[in-house]
């Protein structure tokens, strides 16, 4: 009863348009003041203690690291990098799209801005190459939502941050680990590359049924160009997986670490922005980074009015004497983050609903790491369908065609991507394998 | 005056941010010469170089001298504040997102409702917060609570909170004012990329992508 109400306040003002973070924060307040006898300083204190945690500030040095880089010299070097590798096979400027917006998701970590800096350079030449543009469309739209799997990953950061102090219990009463930061980045890998390959191969198989161009094959001396012109930027992955794995650093410490890398590398190295206009990168970076803390301290509160109702218990209880299952219960969850995923932003969503599925998950012994990547590719696949994928929305400004036409073109590789949500949900080797070889 | 507000609300949040990322490297640096002098210090006693022995212990005492464990909770003080005043600069420049499907299709009059309430409600959530947030640095004040690292006073820290959420409510205020005279919001872009420009003109004039 308590979580229905609880859940029809907040529904209702979200409805209104109102920040999601306001949103949070004025139901906790209603419900504080209107339905419950919860002391208003275990509130206060949340308020301010709700982001003090340096697990936390991660986020927004990889946002500035992210801001440096997210520029449209470094995509174009990163699409010259992948037209030279793949621009051969079938599929052509189809196939390098999907690896650019990889390699540029990665290093940037905002799939939007992927898909605006990868699509107006590769659009325009794939429309002149003879490509349709919904083609193009598809595969930038779709791709450009893998930097969200691909680490660093914020919503990854996100996951950890609301799950992490969570005392829950796995099927047989033994209290569960949450998953770290570290352990999903490093999990993240193989679901991203695997995705990328999906993509790629749907990409290819519609070039090769529809007889797209191809490009000539790349001298071995313009590959070589191509990767070194690139690498400078492909390094910052290198260097936070490589240096949170060997325990160089925390993930914190990687981050502000690759933000001053990032900052050499676009100044000094590549040269793409300034030094004049580093103040803009770093205020953008700032406003970005608050509003995603903002919407952490109201989630944080809006967690704790959940748990001192008890409602994650109790509905992980309904749902283990209701028999769904494991099997059951993830595709439940699939479902209803794969709606809520039309409607809203990807940190928001994980910062509500993580709280509240991941006891039932842990009761029913998925590993907090499966269940985490899970969520990641859910609401990778809600950046591209609609009414509010911002993917879509981004792709539909570029290329002059409706919402619906981008839509239907981004179809196959949206299929693909159900395709791969379900290998993922119901195959969690593919997540664990690499985190548990490596001992974590 | 206005103006100066805004330009000191955005002058802080990037100085703060800005002044974390430097100190967090600068705190790893610190760690990996501390490693890298104690390294030194043992090649030196190694080889048997006088000389160089001195050097290694000197630049050790040195290095394991400056202590940089506040760097930690300093940044994370740094984060608090920045993210309280750059939630009032993301009000003033429309990052705040939220779930705006129904406002889109509403026209006229309903629409201006319902933006007005969404408005309203973060004017008075920001309002309640401001008076939580006073109420509650009045007590820690009064408790003279230090900081563990640094020893800062802790109620100036949480002042945060409170100086924030005013500065977030006047600039709820001032959003709704301007929707009602207007008929504007602020919009973010969150697909902007800069440098794109220049990487068109390179298509047009004959670059191959």
């Amino acid at each position: 009863m308590t979580a229905l109400l609880i859940f029809a306040i907040l529904a209702l003002l979200l409805v209104t348009g109102m920040p999601v973070s306001i949103a949070l924060g004025l139901t906790v307040f209603t419900f504080l003041f209107g339905f419950s006898d919860v002391p208003l300083d275990a509130i206060a204190l949340k308020l301010f203690t709700g982001i003090e945690k340096f697990e936390i500030m991660a986020i927004p040095f990889f946002i500035l690291a992210g801001n440096f880089l997210t520029h449209g010299g470094v995509a174009r070097r990163m699409i010259r990098f992948a037209s030279s590798m793949v621009g051969h096979w079938y599929g052509g400027l189809g196939l390098a799209s999907v690896v650019s917006c990889a390699l540029f998701a990665a290093i940037s970590g905002s799939s939007p801005a992927t898909v605006m800096a990868v699509g107006s350079i590769l659009l325009p030449a794939m429309v002149k190459q003879g490509y349709p543009a919904q083609f193009g469309v598809g595969t930038i739209t779709s791709a450009g939502g893998l930097g969200i799997l691909i680490p660093p990953s914020i919503v990854m950061v996100m996951y950890a941050v609301a799950t992490s102090g969570m005392v829950v219990q796995g099927p047989d009463g033994q209290p569960v680990m949450s998953a770290s930061i570290g352990d999903l980045f490093i999990a993240g890998v193989v679901p991203g590359l695997v995705l990328a390959m999906m993509l790629a191969g749907t990409t290819t198989y519609r070039a090769w049924k529809f007889n797209y161009p191809r490009l000539p094959r790349a001298p071995m001396i313009d590959r070589w160009t191509a990767f070194r012109d690139s690498v400078w930027g492909l390094m910052l992955i290198v260097i936070i997986m490589g240096g949170i794995y060997g325990g160089i650093f925390t993930p914190t410490e990687a981050a502000a670490v690759s933000a001053v890398y990032a900052f050499v590398v676009a100044v000094y190295v590549y040269k793409d922005i300034k030094l004049s206009e580093v103040p803009k990168v770093l205020l953008n970076s700032a406003a970005m980074s608050a509003m995603l803390l903002y919407i952490i301290t109201n989630a944080v509160m809006f967690a704790f009015i959940l748990t001192s109702e008890q409602i994650p218990q109790a509905l992980s209880a309904w749902i283990v004497d209701f028999g769904f299952g494991k099997i059951g219960f993830l595709l439940i969850v699939n479902v209803m983050l794969l709606m809520i995923g039309m409607v809203m932003e990807p940190s928001a969503i994980v910062l509500i609903m993580a709280p509240i599925l991941y006891p039932v998950a842990m009761a029913l012994g998925v590993d907090p790491v499966h269940f985490g990547i899970m969520l990641v590719v859910n609401m990778e696949i809600g950046l591209c369908t609609p009414p509010v994928g911002l993917n879509l929305y981004v792709a539909s400004s570029l290329s002059k065609l409706g919402l619906t036409e981008v839509t239907r073109a981004t179809w196959p590789w949206l299929l693909t991507m159900l395709t791969f949500l379900a290998l993922i949900s119901y195959v969690p080797a593919i997540t664990l394998t690499l985190p548990r070889l490596l001992g974590m | 005056m206005l103006r100066l507000l805004d330009r000191l609300e955005e002058v802080i949040i990037t100085v703060l941010i800005a002044a974390a990322t430097i100190l967090i490297f600068l705190a790893v640096t610190h760690r990996f010469a501390i490693g890298f002098a104690a390294d030194m210090v043992g090649f030196a006693r190694n080889v048997e170089i006088d000389g160089l022995m001195r050097f290694a212990r000197a630049t050790f005492k040195f290095v394991n001298g400056l202590k940089m464990t506040w760097a930690q909770e300093a940044c994370i003080y740094m984060f608090v504040w920045m993210a309280k005043f750059g939630a009032a600069y993301g009000v003033r420049t429309g990052i705040h997102v939220g779930v705006d499907i129904l406002a889109e299709r509403l026209t006229g009059a309903r629409r201006r409702a319902i933006t007005t309430i969404a408005m309203s409600g973060g004017v008075v959530f920001t309002a309640i917060l401001t008076w939580i947030g006073a109420d509650f640095v009045w007590h820690v004040a009064k408790g003279g609570q230090v900081s563990p690292d640094l020893e800062l006073k802790m109620w100036i820290i949480y002042l945060a909170v409170p100086l924030g959420s005013a500065l977030m409510c006047f600039r709820f205020l001032q959003a709704l004012h301007m929707f009602w005279t207007t008929g504007e919001m602020a919009h973010h872009d969150h697909g902007a990329v800069d440098g794109l420009d220049e990487e068109a003109d390179d298509l047009a004039k004959g670059g191959q992508a």
